[in-house]
């Protein structure tokens, strides 16, 4: 039996009147690769932004393999191997590529490591060696991504939560960045969330998926299951995305 | 395979630095050789003085402030503190400023925890709010206790002549070393900083508090260890200059202008850099001294803000990454639109 990886039990999130999470809960199993979709505005970043540290929740608790870190800051969190991307890309904007990874490196490499090398290996894991001296600025989108991921798993890493890592790319970045996180989950055994608005791009790729509709979770099954489901279809009706395109 | 991108791509980051080296020896060859070249006076010396003195300054605040991202607006709290505390310990209990330099450290560290306690959790505005609130409070308190600081005529140093023991020196020359003493120290640590795991987690919350967390950065912790280690090597250049110019005034330490030659050498050479305060500290000199010239000549006063403003918003406007940033090809990169 594999261990829970990450516990969110009866999350809750108001912004003054607006809720943006309403009694959110689901498990992931150590090793799994989950899809976390929904329509712009479920609350699918708000969740991150609570399991990451960075937002309190109005109540509700989140367990890291079985240790409540509801209380817990970010920094903490991350050092204990629970990370994230942000869905607007967020990188240090004054360092290199090499400089970005080294942060975290720094911060979250095991004693006795040396994070210089574990910098080298992230860089030639995501193909970014070419990159390594450049700014941000001079790089593409999906260069910055790629960036961000390894500065989320950087040092030590046991969940990684990815927010829409792949939109805005071509299909061609898209495929590639699928690839690289597969990967890292073939490789490593981290587990990972990917958060998407639109099904079809997760389909190949999880074998599960949870489903954030209006605050709360409306769905979680195969990708097979969700995309037959009636609360789903209909979900996705009201809005401009339909749930297979 | 292990010949990585990192190791090779540290020495070319590096690269810079090497060719600095030289102009380092060269510009510590000229401060030191000063007083025996033929047209040194008293006067080219005390200018020297005040411009090391003030590079010194302008490294500490660079430290908090272009390093760590923390706009201190008020730095002149840490350079008061270091001056009141050396220069009230010695005129009223003749404790020599090797003593009094640490009175003011260790004042400047507890007057920094407690103003980065309340305010480096909130936004970047309330720390700099309140470094301006400490300033205007000290600024009263200075004023205020007349028997202790001289009140608003300000504090003199009771003055014995040529004395190691009491820092003390009737030519500027010994403060001349003591200046570049200072300038290489600071430099030093300026160049451990940014080396450091210290270095690299002051420039991420300078950049992106949340990206900063999110790589394992505990930003609160980083603010407040930046401010501190600039509140304390700015508490010491205080007790310098104490020493070099014999007295202190509630506007000389607290006031505004202070303020402002304190941020100048960082934001002229360039924010963050280790060259930078060096470079913009000598033109700001070098430019007041020109304009105090020339307005005496005159016969008009003030004019030095108004050129210390006009300076300003040049670099603002055409070297916004200040002269370091002019010769950094990544700041070049980085600033591309
Ligand atoms: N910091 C905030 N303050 C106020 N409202 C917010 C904040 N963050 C998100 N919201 C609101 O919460 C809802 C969920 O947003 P979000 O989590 O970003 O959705 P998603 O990522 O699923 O598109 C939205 O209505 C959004 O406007
Ligand atoms: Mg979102």
């Amino acid at each position: 039996m594999t261990a829970i990886a990450l516990e969110v039990t009866h999350i809750a999130k108001q912004f003054g009147g607006l809720v943006a999470l309403r009694d959110v809960s689901f498990r992931v199993r150590e090793g799994e690769v989950m899809g976390l979709i929904g329509p712009n505005g479920a609350g699918k970043s708000t969740l991150f932004e609570i399991v990451s540290g960075n937002l309190t929740p109005s109540s509700g608790r989140v367990a890291f393999f079985g240790r409540d870190c509801t209380g817990d800051p970010a920094h903490l969190r991350r050092r204990a191997g629970l990370c994230r991307t942000f869905q607007k890309v967020r990188l240090f904007e004054s360092m290199t590529v090499a400089e970005n990874i080294a942060v975290s490196a720094r911060q979250c490499v095991k004693p006795g490591l040396d994070w210089r090398v574990e910098v080298d290996a992230i860089l030639r894991r995501l193909r970014l060696e070419p990159q390594a001296d450049r700014m941000p600025a001079e790089i593409t989108l999906a260069d910055r991504k790629k960036v961000e991921i390894g500065r989320a798993v950087a040092g030590f890493c046991r969940v990684l939560m990815l927010d829409e890592s792949l939109s805005g790319l071509t299909h061609e970045e898209a495929e590639e960045m699928i690839g690289e996180i597969l990967a890292l989950n073939h490789d490593t055994g981290i587990t990972v969330i990917v958060v998407e608005h639109v099904l079809s791009v997760l389909a190949a790729m999880v074998k599960r998926l949870v489903v954030l509709n209006n605050a709360t979770v409306i769905a979680d099954g195969t990708p097979n299951e969700i995309a037959h489901d009636p609360v789903v279809i209909a979900a996705y009706l009201g809005t401009k995305a339909s749930v297979l395109r | 395979m292990t010949a990585g991108a990192t190791p090779e791509g540290t020495t070319e980051r590096q690269a810079p630095l090497r060719g600095s080296f030289l102009y380092g020896v060269v510009a510590v060859a000229l401060a030191a050789g000063l007083p025996f070249l033929p047209f040194a006076n008293d006067y080219i010396i005390a200018v020297a003085v005040r411009m090391l003195i003030f590079i010194a300054l302008g490294q500490a605040w660079n430290i908090v402030a272009g390093i760590g991202g923390l706009l201190s607006l008020g730095h002149g709290v840490f350079l008061g503190l270091g001056c009141y505390a050396a220069g009230i310990l010695f005129n009223e209990y003749a404790v020599p400023p090797w003593l009094g330099i640490w009175a003011g450290g260790v004042l400047s560290v507890a007057v920094a925890l407690v103003m980065g306690a309340m305010t480096l959790r909130m936004r970047g505005v309330f720390f700099a709010l309140a470094t301006i609130a400490v300033s205007l409070a000290l600024d009263q308190l200075a004023r205020h206790y007349v028997d202790l600081t001289g009140g608003d005529n300000g504090l003199a140093l009771r003055f014995l002549g040529n004395s190691l023991w009491f820092m003390q020196s009737r030519t500027p020359t010994p403060f001349l070393y003591a200046g570049l003493t200072f300038v290489i120290a600071y430099y030093w640590i300026t160049q451990w900083v940014l080396r450091t795991r210290l270095g690299s987690e002051m420039k991420a919350v300078r950049d992106d508090e949340a990206a900063a967390a999110a790589a394992g950065v505990a930003v609160f912790r980083t603010k407040l260890l930046g401010l501190l280690l600039s509140a304390v090597m700015t508490s010491f250049a205080g007790t310098l200059y104490m020493q070099s110019y014999q007295a202190i005034d509630p506007e000389t330490a607290f006031g505004l202008s202070q303020a402002i030659q304190l941020q100048l050498p960082a934001l002229i050479g360039g924010l963050g850099t280790s060259w930078g305060p060096i470079i913009g500290g000598t033109i700001m000199i070098l430019l007041s001294e020109s304009t105090n010239w020339g307005s005496t000549k005159l016969g008009i006063a003030g004019v030095d803000i108004l050129v210390y403003g006009l300076l300003l918003l040049a670099v603002v406007m055409y070297a916004p990454k200040g002269i370091m940033g002019l010769f950094d090809r990544r700041t070049r990169g980085a600033w591309r639109p």
